[in-house]
């Protein structure tokens, strides 16, 4: 008996509709519409392109900072020749990766934990949520939505009391994700490549990953096992990687957008095929041992996106760890870059707590002509046809009546405000 | 008290701030969340719609849309409904208020109340028990203060965008760092730096934006000022204005003047200090002074 029902998916930064098609007892077919809009490509048009740092954080509530870093990397990206100090950049890669740490806390306790039915005291959540935001106010002004990175550098001055503050609040941190997510030494967390081993351990990450097996889900939600990062740093590599095969070159020529019908958000293919970006995407590409032993056991399904996830914490605690160590405060916070070409267009690639996001700018007579927005959500959640379904689509397929289906759909970390920017 | 939150075309950073104000844990202890955008929450969204009683307080984000439907009602239904059943409304963030960024996405789009300074009809009957509560986010202890407030029904006195008194009184400019450049004329200002004010070439709308950045600390550390970028404006109606990184000049001089602040005492003052020329303005401020 062919069944439709429709679906309201909420707390996602928003929501959006699935319409499960069921074929007797399985899902056929699943469509996602996200019904609302809100035109920030269209609003940038015309203006000046330094508003674009202003309005672009706006994009998002939870990931506004990296959409911050996507456009001053896209102006940045417009001049010849641009000066930008190892400082400025550094502070700029440091409250970047404090956002992602953050979201990555959120998502875990928020969005996880009640699908898994774990409960967790409210300030698990809380309190490095607050610490990271604090951590980027001290280097940016204010979280969410400041606008400090610009063209040249940063906004203001830092100095050792501002890093000071950010040292204090980084070792909480450690500690918090010591006590509470796994009890172990960190370092030897990031080498480990035993599953058994990381559910040995006390912790809210081994009680979620336990129950996940206990319960049988440890392969649900497979999809095409296709993954794309396209930012790179001291910490992730860009490239593709199909299964376990990886390409290193990556061109944006090959980006394509399309319109869904029905919904409010576009679809993003390479070259012509749809990709999971995020987390298990970047672990993909590093081959990080954990992730990629749960990858070989369980394939691409929420029991390896869930553990990818929660094990991108330590490598960017250690990670900002010596970003900090390594910032010299003689450096030039900002270098004037002089005024921004009247012409010219520019990309700027970050990768945020969901994946890649990428912003393309046109400048045209000094002002803004085109921009175009493509986020990591687009990249899950679009979606394609039963004949070429885009990645959450092909990861609900199949499931039965009775599968965690939400789960499913929120092992992605879909964030509705960005797909429909 | 209870509390619905429903957001409208949103970018969720209302919601998120909130979740940053220090004593969230222990003001959480006074309030209820029937519908929250990210708490865990008595009800679902469907069953919102499907409709619940006793709602103590509504408050509305994002910006409004005609027609909007969100999953199978219009916006506007659970609005009223709401709205009715709600002794307070509070509208938080730019947006609910005034149309905000997105009003600038489409058209029928704006704030509850006011589509920029224009007061709308829609809502007449809600606007004596609406409280506005703009900023591009609001920041946390200006919600979670007002609705304490209300609670503990406590006198609110209100400007006449509604915004309360008691935070949005101050102007962003007051407990800025960078003040003493301002009042001294000090129009030299590079990014980068510790020194200086945006007010002259870059922007900073600080002196006539109503709010308390400068007072009550973002994140409880710092502010958008103190970090060398300009105030945006961000709880006015015009918010935000174009080439928000520059300052329109009259005559060379600023174009808009501080708050209820005549061209002429600005002029006057300002020739004055700028005739002083104090020293200690042009030296670095981490530089020793006999140095």
């Amino acid at each position: 008996m062919a069944e439709v029902r429709l679906e309201l998916i909420e707390k996602i930064e928003g929501e959006a509709q699935v319409r499960y098609h069921y074929e007797k007892d399985h899902i056929d077919f699943a469509e996602i519409l996200f019904l609302t809009g809100r035109g920030i490509e269209r609003i940038l048009e015309g203006r000046d392109p330094w508003d674009a740092l202003a309005i672009n954080p706006r994009v998002c509530g939870i990931c506004g900072h990296a959409h911050l870093i996507a456009t001053v990397r896209a102006l940045e990206d417009c001049y010849d020749d641009l000066q930008v100090s190892a400082k400025a950049k550094q502070i700029r890669e440091l409250t970047l990766a404090f956002e992602v740490l953050q979201n990555h806390f959120k998502w875990f306790y928020l969005t996880i934990l009640p699908l898994l039915e774990l409960k967790a005291p409210m300030e698990r959540v809380l309190e490095p949520s607050r610490l990271l935001g604090e951590m980027i106010a001290l280097l940016a002004g204010q979280y969410p939505h400041n606008s400090y990175a610009i063209p040249g550098g940063i906004s203001g001055e830092i100095t050792p009391v501002e890093l000071l503050g950010v040292r204090e609040r980084h070792q909480r941190i450690r500690k918090h994700f010591q006590e509470s997510v796994i009890h172990v030494d960190l370092e030897q967390f990031v080498r480990c490549d035993r599953i058994e081993t990381m559910l040995e351990r006390e912790g809210d990450l081994p009680r979620a990953m336990q129950r996940i097996l206990d319960w049988g889900w440890e392969r649900l939600g497979r999809s095409h096992d296709r993954f794309i990062v396209f930012g790179s740093n001291d910490l992730f590599e860009a490239g593709k990687s199909i299964g376990t095969r990886l390409r290193r070159h990556l061109d944006l020529r090959y980006l394509q957008e399309s319109p869904i019908q029905g919904s409010r958000a576009r679809r993003v293919l390479y070259r012509g095929r749809s990709y999971e970006t995020g987390p298990l995407a970047r672990a993909m590409l590093l081959k990080t041992p954990l992730t990629r032993e749960a990858h070989r056991r369980y394939g691409d399904s929420l029991f390896s996106r869930i553990l990818a996830r929660v094990c991108e914490i330590p490598r960017l605690l250690r990670y900002t760890e010596s970003l900090i160590g390594s910032i010299d405060l003689s450096e030039p916070a900002w270098v004037d870059p002089g005024p921004l070409p009247v012409e010219a267009e520019g990309v700027g690639i970050v990768e945020a707590a969901r994946g890649s996001l990428i912003h393309q700018v046109r400048v045209g007579e000094g002002k803004i002509q085109k921009y175009r927005i493509v986020t990591p959500t687009q990249w899950n959640l679009g979606n394609g046809s039963r004949e070429d379904p885009g990645v959450a689509q092909a990861a609900l397929i199949g499931l039965r009546r009775g599968d965690p289906a939400e789960l499913v759909f929120k092992s992605f970390d879909v964030c509705s405000v960005c797909t429909t920017k | 008290m209870r509390l619905l939150w429903l957001s409208a075309l949103a970018c969720n950073g209302n919601a998120h701030s909130l979740l940053n104000y220090p004593g969230f844990q222990e003001w959480q202890e006074d309030f209820h969340w029937l519908y929250h955008p990210l708490l865990p929450s008595r009800y679902t969204f469907p069953e919102i719609e499907k409709g619940i009683e006793g709602v103590e307080v509504l408050i509305v984000d994002g910006t409004l849309e005609e027609g909007l439907i969100k999953n199978r009602l219009p916006y506007r239904e659970l609005l009223l409904r709401y709205g009715d059943q709600a002794e307070r409304i509070v509208t938080v963030g730019t947006c609910a208020t005034f149309g905000g960024i997105f009003a600038q996405g489409g058209g029928g789009r704006s704030g509850l109340h006011f589509e920029g300074d224009e007061h709308l009809k829609g809502y007449e009957r809600f606007w004596e028990k609406t409280v506005s509560l703009p900023g591009c986010p609001v920041q946390p202890e200006v919600l979670a203060g007002t609705l304490s407030i209300i609670r503990r029904r406590d006198p609110l006195p209100l400007d006449t965008l509604h915004r309360p008194k008691y935070f949005y009184a101050y102007t962003i400019h007051d407990g800025c760092t960078r003040n003493e450049y301002f009042e001294y004329k000090i129009d030299e200002h590079h990014f980068g730096t510790l020194e200086g004010c945006m007010f002259y070439d870059h922007g900073c709308q600080g002196t006539f934006t109503h709010g308390s950045c400068n007072k009550i600390l973002w994140n409880g550390v710092n502010s958008k000022t103190r970090a060398g970028t300009p105030c945006l404006g961000c709880t006015e109606p015009d918010f935000p204005r174009e080439g928000l990184w520059r300052t329109p000049k009259h005559m060379g001089i600023p174009a808009r003047m501080p708050l209820g602040v005549p061209r002429r005492a600005y002029l006057g003052l300002a020739g004055i200090a700028k005739a002083f020329r104090i020293e200690r303005f042009t030296r670095p401020l981490m530089e020793d002074e006999g140095g």
